[in-house]
């Protein structure tokens, strides 16, 4: 059940950052890149397997019965602070975005960029 | 004059409260982060929240005449507000110690980031006739030192000099 | 103790640099003077570790494979680098490349944008460069990838003009994107397998039956890996954010990034593609067109594609540009192509078994030694050629052709420079460029592929008319206004110079250079000691799966 439930939310979550990053505005486009990481990160802690002893409750975990694996949340915890800062980068380059240019909508700034 | 005029006399009492209480938490987490949840991040995020708060209720000048006592010219120069600067120097230095410390384990031939704790306890031998001498010496002043700590003060000025950086810069335009 | 300590030099030399650049950042002499200092250490750490790496030492007892483990946990739990003759050769062509790249950017790039950040963030991209190299842990590789790209956005957004913004946020969510992708497809990998150190995982992929591992799922997910690393390499289909990125950023960063930060994406290929997923025992492929029973049957075949699909598009695109960065972008394109298609003959030939006359022994060695050359060639003469574009901005005001003409008369210097780097992309003996050629021609002759042979052809000659174009547009014919009144920058010139320098000196030297190589690409095949050195048993010995 409890896998069901994850599944559905991580699907949802997917779908509702692949439809913010496809619209025009780059604010929306980041919430959408940040969504998708998110998702990521959930997606991770759902890998967190539930098989018994870990090398680091070595000594220390007695008691325990079975124990999620720790590792995957060291790898979200990293994850999400180095989520944390592109989100942050991203926000102020929007910021910038819309300083130098009067506008957040993607389709009026490429007609002002050349080539692309 | 005061600061943050602007603000409600409700938001205004209510950052007086919570700020102390704030910045305590943060530091607890941080001494803790070692060994029990908590660290430096955590830590420098909840110190940055407080400051955040400050700048909303009593605005950016307050933080940076009556803290650090610089002029404030709100021009929005590439650097940002001259507080920046010591933000950015705040984030360096608390790079540096990070760095440091795993550097200092290679003084003493480990590899890199290798950390050491020790559990230090006076010893109660000529004090045993004191009632209580095990309570007092053997868990009073116990001390668990680790030298995760002083990576976590490094990342926590890290954290706290960046994240403010952050806010000053695009707080500032 | 001493040379164990040497693996982790060049990393900790770059982010010891990063650190003091950033703390010295109100005294701006200070700062260039530590940046500059710093990236000289930089090429002695690398050059002292490649020494160490040739001369045979080693861990574990294996030999030419030094490995570490950081915070002194044990493999493979802790995180371990390692550095063996692959991964020398790639810093090897990263030292270089950055020293000048940063000699460059002392002299070109304003003062203001210097004081602000630009050498924290050049020394925290080497850093990311050089983790990623040295990184024997998948989760690592990521992180390692995300300081390399943080420092870059930074680099490419905030030293381009407002006209290249949007190229700055296409570059910035594109590879946003990507990290999502890579954390999947590594989080998949992990409960797949059940670890993230990369010699645990091949050695857990060659045996899965006695792990409990269903291979059915590595297949995918290193699919979904591999996409993340082809967005890196910009090989088509994932190379539309390439030009818009390159003509974003200052000429010296995109020299890194076509140079060195592409061939990270390069390297992670080789790396756990045929170091660590060739060996997943074999695993049923039931898809059209896959024969044998390896990742890399599979991985094959889409290589030469997109190879094929990079050399054809990044050629043909790049001869019609009318500016000298476009160019330069699109041909990085088609050139990268080759290389890509060096790996595909590679991974037919460890699928095939195919053999090559000596010293290579085997296509599959033949095709990764090609495959590093050309992008020992890549990186200097793609560097070289963008710092001249960034000289000839500097000195002339533009670098639109239609403004500029006759520079070979006016700044002989910085036309020889280019003239070396463009006949080392075009691979004219005895520059490097000729052997990565000449390599990359000999891996298709032995893999027996006709299309391979005339695909490289094609390449070849279309690298031969935008060079062509790029050379009579630019520096020959009459001079035009702008080039008269140009003020040239000796400085610049001279970097441009020894980087193509460089390129003819590891052509009239090429000996060691393909020794290496071949070595390079025998350490890349050889899982067994790979594992061995790691410091974990090996199960590849007995069924010769490591060759």
């Amino acid at each position: 059940m409890t896998e069901f439930v994850l599944a559905l939310v991580l699907g949802l979550l997917f779908a509702l950052g692949t439809f913010l990053v496809l619209r025009r505005d780059v604010v929306r486009v980041v919430w959408g890149v940040s969504i998708i990481s998110q998702a990521a990160n959930v997606y991770l802690v759902t890998m967190g397997l539930l098989d018994g002893s870990v090398p680091v409750l070595e000594g220390h975990g007695e008691g325990a019965g079975a124990v999620t694996d720790p590792l995957v949340q060291a790898l979200v915890l990293t994850a999400i602070v180095i989520g944390f800062g592109t989100t942050a980068f991203a926000l102020v380059l929007t910021y910038r975005v819309y300083e130098e240019h009067g506008t957040i909508d993607l389709l009026e700034l490429g007609g002002e960029t050349d080539g692309n | 004059m005061s600061y943050g005029d602007d603000t409600t006399v409700i938001a205004r009492t209510v950052a007086r409260i919570t700020l102390p209480l704030v910045l305590v938490v943060a530091i607890s987490l941080l001494f803790q982060g070692h060994n029990l949840p908590g660290g430096g991040f955590i830590a420098g995020v909840l110190t940055a929240a407080a400051f955040a708060l400050v700048y909303i209720v009593f605005g950016m000048e307050y933080v940076q005449e009556t803290i650090f006592g610089d002029e404030y010219e709100p021009d929005g120069s590439v650097a940002g507000p001259a507080v920046v600067d010591r933000y950015r120097t705040l984030f360096g230095v608390g790079l540096a110690v990070a760095a440091g410390t795993g550097l200092g384990a290679m003084a003493f031939g480990k590899p890199f980031l290798t950390h050491t704790d020790e559990v230090v306890k006076p010893s109660t031998e000529y004090v045993a006739w004191i009632p209580g001498a095990d309570f007092i010496f053997g868990t009073l002043f116990k001390f668990h030192w680790a030298t995760a700590f002083l990576f976590d003060i490094g990342v926590y000025f890290v954290v706290v000099g960046g994240l403010l950086a952050i806010l000053a810069v695009v707080g500032g335009e | 103790m001493a040379t164990e300590q040497l693996v982790v030099a060049p990393l900790l030399v770059a982010l010891v640099t990063a650190i003091l650049t950033l703390v010295v950042h109100r005294y701006v002499r200070a700062q260039k003077a530590v940046s500059a200092l710093g990236g000289v250490a930089y090429v002695g750490a690398v050059a002292m570790l490649i020494q160490r790496v040739r001369s045979g030492a080693g861990s574990h007892g294996v030999e030419g494979v030094l490995t570490y483990q950081l915070s002194n946990w044990g493999a493979p739990f802790g995180i371990t680098l390692v550095a063996d003759d692959l991964s020398a050769f790639m810093l090897g062509l990263t030292a270089v490349v950055s020293l000048l790249a940063l000699a460059f950017s002392i002299l070109y790039v304003d003062e203001a944008g210097q004081r602000v950040s630009y050498h924290p963030l050049y020394h925290f991209m080497l850093v990311g460069v050089t983790g990623s190299f040295l990184t024997a842990d998948i989760f690592n590789l990521f992180v390692w990838f995300e300081v390399m790209l943080m420092s870059s956005y930074v680099l490419v957004v905030f030293y381009s003009g407002p006209r290249h913004t949007k190229a700055a946020l296409q570059y910035v969510v594109l590879n946003l994107v990507g990290s999502a992708f890579m954390l999947l497809a590594i989080g998949g990998l992990y409960s797949t397998t059940g670890t993230l150190n990369m010699a645990d995982m091949a050695r857990r992929l060659a045996d899965p039956a006695s792990f409990g591992i269903t291979l059915a799922p590595v297949l995918g997910l290193s699919a979904v890996l591999f996409v993340v690393f082809a967005l890196k390499a910009g090989i088509v289909p994932f190379q539309w954010w390439v030009p818009a990125a390159y003509r974003a950023a200052p000429a010296p960063v995109s020299a890194m990034l076509a140079g060195v930060v592409k061939k990270v994406g390069i390297y992670a290929i080789i790396r756990l593609y045929f170091t660590v997923f060739a060996n997943a025992a074999p695993m049923d492929l039931a898809l059209p067109g896959v024969v044998g029973e390896s990742t890399l049957a599979f991985f094959g075949p889409v290589l030469f594609i997109m190879g094929a699909a990079s050399i054809i598009l990044g050629g043909v695109a790049a001869v019609n540009r009318d500016n000298v960065d476009d160019l330069l972008a699109y041909s990085s394109i088609g050139q990268v192509g080759f290389i890509v298609i060096a790996l595909a003959f590679a991974a037919g030939g460890v699928v095939a078994g195919w053999q090559a006359p000596e010293p290579y022994g085997s296509v599959a060695v033949l095709g990764l030694a090609a495959a590093l050359v050309y992008s020992l060639n890549h990186a200097l003469a793609k560097a070289a050629l963008f710092l001249a574009s960034g000289a000839v901005y500097e000195s002339v005001g533009s670098i639109e052709f239609e403004d500029l003409g006759g520079i070979a008369g006016r700044m002989p210097l910085l036309s020889a420079g280019f003239f070396v780097a463009a006949l080392s992309l075009v691979g004219i003996p005895p520059l490097v460029g000729f052997f990565g050629k000449f390599l990359v021609f000999d891996a298709a002759v032995n893999a027996g592929s006709n299309l391979g042979i005339g695909l490289a052809l094609l390449g070849a000659i279309l690298t031969i008319a935008y060079v062509t174009r790029a050379w009579n547009r630019g520096f020959w014919g009459e001079r035009s206004e702008a080039v008269e009144q140009a003020t040239p920058q000796y400085g610049l010139f001279a970097t441009v110079l020894v980087l193509a320098v460089v390129a003819l000196g590891v052509g009239v030297a090429f000996d060691p250079v393909v020794e290496a190589a071949i070595d390079a690409a025998n350490a890349a095949l050889e899982t067994g000691d790979y594992i061995e050195a790691v410091g974990l048993e090996d199960s590849l010995t007995s069924d010769g799966g490591g060759h």
